[in-house]
């Protein structure tokens, strides 16, 4: 789609630490078969991006990592802890892991300056003055400092989810999580979206992104995973995958994206 | 005619039928012969009514009488507000001694000047303010009330509330003048602006326990005469039972509506099923409940004053209408809110009261408005078991002997009391709900 980001790959940045690991996952959503058999290792530094139809369990799975959903079967351990019934775990995970929704979810009755101040002077017990401090920071990396006092109404759809990912960037995260943070927006705002996204995976986050825009694809990730109908389908390095895929199921999808 | 523009097509004024006075009589009420007939027979109706209501209630009313005879001396086809006036103070007060009156008119003013700065854009720290009303308040005007002893528990109470009050005034004060928070000032007044966060919650504490300290010895020394609840009455009444139900129905009903919701079994069927129980029963039929049956099941010798009771059933009452307009309001709010609360890592209680319940309650206000009507008309109820509220009141100026058989005018007289009320209250929601959703234009 955008073929601007298409110029030059960004270095992977993944390290040896294993940051998420997910062992023979299944889930089911009564008794619908979501994710089927899942398998992943993600490491430290490591960008994943995830494509596949609509349907096909991608956006559950990451919401697994996220414990947004449960999982019935098999482990899932983000940062050495596994995710279970266990409250306390399950919110020591999610100051882990970053989250970017599709439909941002920001907090409409905050202003900005207090939808990303929110997470760390309440959960992370920051002092107010540091909050706002790293807030101003984070917003001046997504390039809209002069919105601080605004309401997210008030803002474009792109603005949102730049103010979205400053949120998250906020808590500090190991990880972050994309839900498809463009499928929301107006083709014109689709870049300056992306256009963060791609200065985040230059700082060497760790991040796993559901998208369809394969320029941005081919930008930023060390590896492309294809699901289909619950399975991983595929997954090879971005060059390998847009040039060469192996599975028929892989080929057909990327003939009616591209 | 051209299909393409090349210039940019300069604005023209709009027709006169959008912004002229003539303009919109003619669109709406003369746009047709037969809306011109609606409208002219409308118009007599409604000067038929009118003439009838100003004829009989002021121009052949008679305003001063000693009794119903001289009404009718005056004009048989008049209205007798003599009566009512006569009636005036037992209908605001009861049968609350003349005396001491002023404790109660005192009692309303010290509402009024206690929420005032929740008005006023300039003073800081809103949500304590708030708090501090619901939690002191009830106390303070409970006491001036009631007077009489005080056990150890009210004395404690009251002085709080005096020491509430007394910060909550001079914060306002500071906010108007100074243009900041009480601590803030204090600080820079102390000459401390820059110590340490714990050194000045230190001296905060110790300034607030001083002021505690003579707040309570102050208090120690009033000798208030007691009033029994059984002269409360009127008015007075009425707000009382309303305001005590609404106040408490609120909270409790917030709670029921997260039980309701809870995703522990018990919690939930028990929060559903009291819900359903109160909800499927009339008002009346509780308020018998309470003052009749309740007692029957208490240990011999367990005495409530029948006020208490009735207090009770309203709130338990009107909680389960609360905690289905609280619930409604939750269910409003998109489930993304929640997720994207979990993500920044909020538990429960963080999720439900910063984010959750802040929006949910915006869309409740009409609902709550709502509620808090009927609640107050609800509670003219009590009269029916032997409370003397303001139906009450208005009911026996008929049996008071210079005005025996005066129904019409006391009766036209509440409604027109209660009709000023309550539509101010629905106008002031209907201010607040604008002012609140000034943030969020989506």
């Amino acid at each position: 789609m955008s073929e601007q980001q298409t110029t030059g790959q960004l270095a992977s940045a993944a390290s040896s630490e294993v940051m998420i690991e997910i062992n023979q996952m299944n889930k089911w959503y009564g008794d619908f078969h979501v994710l089927k058999d899942i398998n992943l290792t993600v490491h430290k530094g490591e960008r994943f991006v995830i494509c596949g139809p609509s349907g096909s369990g991608k956006s559950t799975l990451i919401r697994c990592i996220n414990a947004l959903e449960e999982h019935q079967e098999g482990d899932i351990i983000v940062d050495g802890i596994k995710l279970g019934k266990n409250l306390k775990n399950l919110d020591h995970i999610r100051t882990e892991v970053g989250m970017v929704f599709q439909n941002f979810n920001l907090f409409p009755h905050l202003t900005i300056l207090e939808n990303l101040t929110l997470g760390p002077i309440w959960v992370r017990k920051m002092p107010k003055a540091e909050a706002i401090e790293t807030a101003m920071m984070y917003l001046e990396r997504v390039k809209i400092p002069e919105q601080a006092e605004k309401y997210p109404g008030q803002m474009s759809g792109g603005q949102q989810q730049r103010v979205a990912i400053a949120r998250s960037l906020c808590m500090s995260p190991k990880i972050m999580l994309f839900d498809e943070p463009t499928s929301a927006l107006d083709p014109e705002m689709i870049k300056e979206v992306l256009d963060v996204m791609v200065e985040l995976a230059e700082t060497g986050m760790t991040m796993i992104v559901v998208t369809h825009e394969m320029g941005f694809a081919k930008t930023i990730a060390d590896e492309v995973i294809f699901m289909d109908a619950g399975d991983i389908v595929e997954r090879n390095k971005p060059e390998a995958f847009f040039g060469n895929p192996e599975h028929e199921r892989t080929q057909k999808f990327l003939s009616q994206i591209l | 005619m051209a299909i393409i523009t090349k210039q940019k097509t300069p604005d023209r004024p709009a027709p006169l039928s959008e912004t002229s006075v003539v303009g919109w009589l003619q669109k709406n009420l003369f746009s047709s012969v037969f809306n011109t007939a609606l409208t002219l027979i409308t118009i007599f109706i409604i000067y038929l009514t009118l003439s009838g209501v100003v004829v009989w209630g002021y121009l052949d009313a008679t305003f001063v009488a000693e009794k119903r005879r001289e009404c009718y001396d005056n004009s048989l086809t008049g209205a007798c507000w003599a009566g009512v006036i006569a009636w005036l103070d037992n209908i605001f007060y009861g049968r609350y001694p003349r005396e001491e009156i002023w404790r109660i008119d005192f009692g309303g003013l010290l509402l009024v000047a206690w929420m005032l700065p929740l008005w006023l854009s300039k003073v800081k720290g809103k949500i304590l303010i708030g708090a501090s009303v619901i939690v002191f308040y009830p106390f303070l005007a409970g006491y001036m009330f009631t007077g009489g002893d005080k056990g150890w528990f009210m004395q404690f109470m009251v002085t709080g509330a005096i020491t509430a009050f007394v910060i909550n005034m001079t914060n306002m004060l500071v906010g108007l003048l100074k243009n900041t928070s009480l601590d803030v000032f204090l600080m820079q007044l102390s000459g401390q602006a820059d110590a340490g966060d714990k050194t000045q919650r230190n001296i905060l504490l110790a300034m607030v326990a001083t002021l505690f300290v003579a707040a309570f010895l102050w208090q120690a020394s009033w000798n208030v005469t007691e009033v029994v609840w059984t002269k409360w009455g009127g008015l007075f009444l009425t707000l009382v039972i309303a305001g005590i139900g609404i106040a408490s129905s609120m909270p409790l009903g917030i709670f029921l509506a997260l039980g309701r919701r809870s995703k522990l079994p018990v919690v939930r069927v028990l929060s559903t099923g009291f819900i359903e129980i109160f909800r499927s029963v009339p008002l009346i039929t509780v308020l018998f409940m309470a003052t009749t049956m309740f007692p029957l099941f208490m240990p011999e010798g367990f005495v409530l004053n029948k006020l208490v009771q009735v207090i009770i059933a309203v709130i338990l009452f009107n909680a389960c209408y609360m905690a289905e307009i609280v619930r409604a309001g939750l269910q409003a709010i998109p489930k993304g809110q929640f997720e994207g609360a979990h993500t920044i890592g909020l538990g429960y209680w963080g999720t439900m009261g910063l984010i959750i319940m802040p929006q949910a309650l915006k869309h409740m206000i009409p609902n709550i408005v709502g509620n808090i009507i009927g609640l107050l008309k609800d509670t003219t109820l009590v009269s029916i078991i032997g409370l003397f509220d303001i139906l009450g009141m208005l009911r026996s100026i008929s049996k008071d002997v210079p005005w025996v058989g005066l129904h019409k005018e006391p009766l036209i007289f509440g409604a027109m009391l209660f009709f000023i009320i309550c539509f101010s209250m629905s106008k002031y929601s209907r201010h607040l709900e604008v002012k609140l959703s000034a943030g969020d234009k989506h």
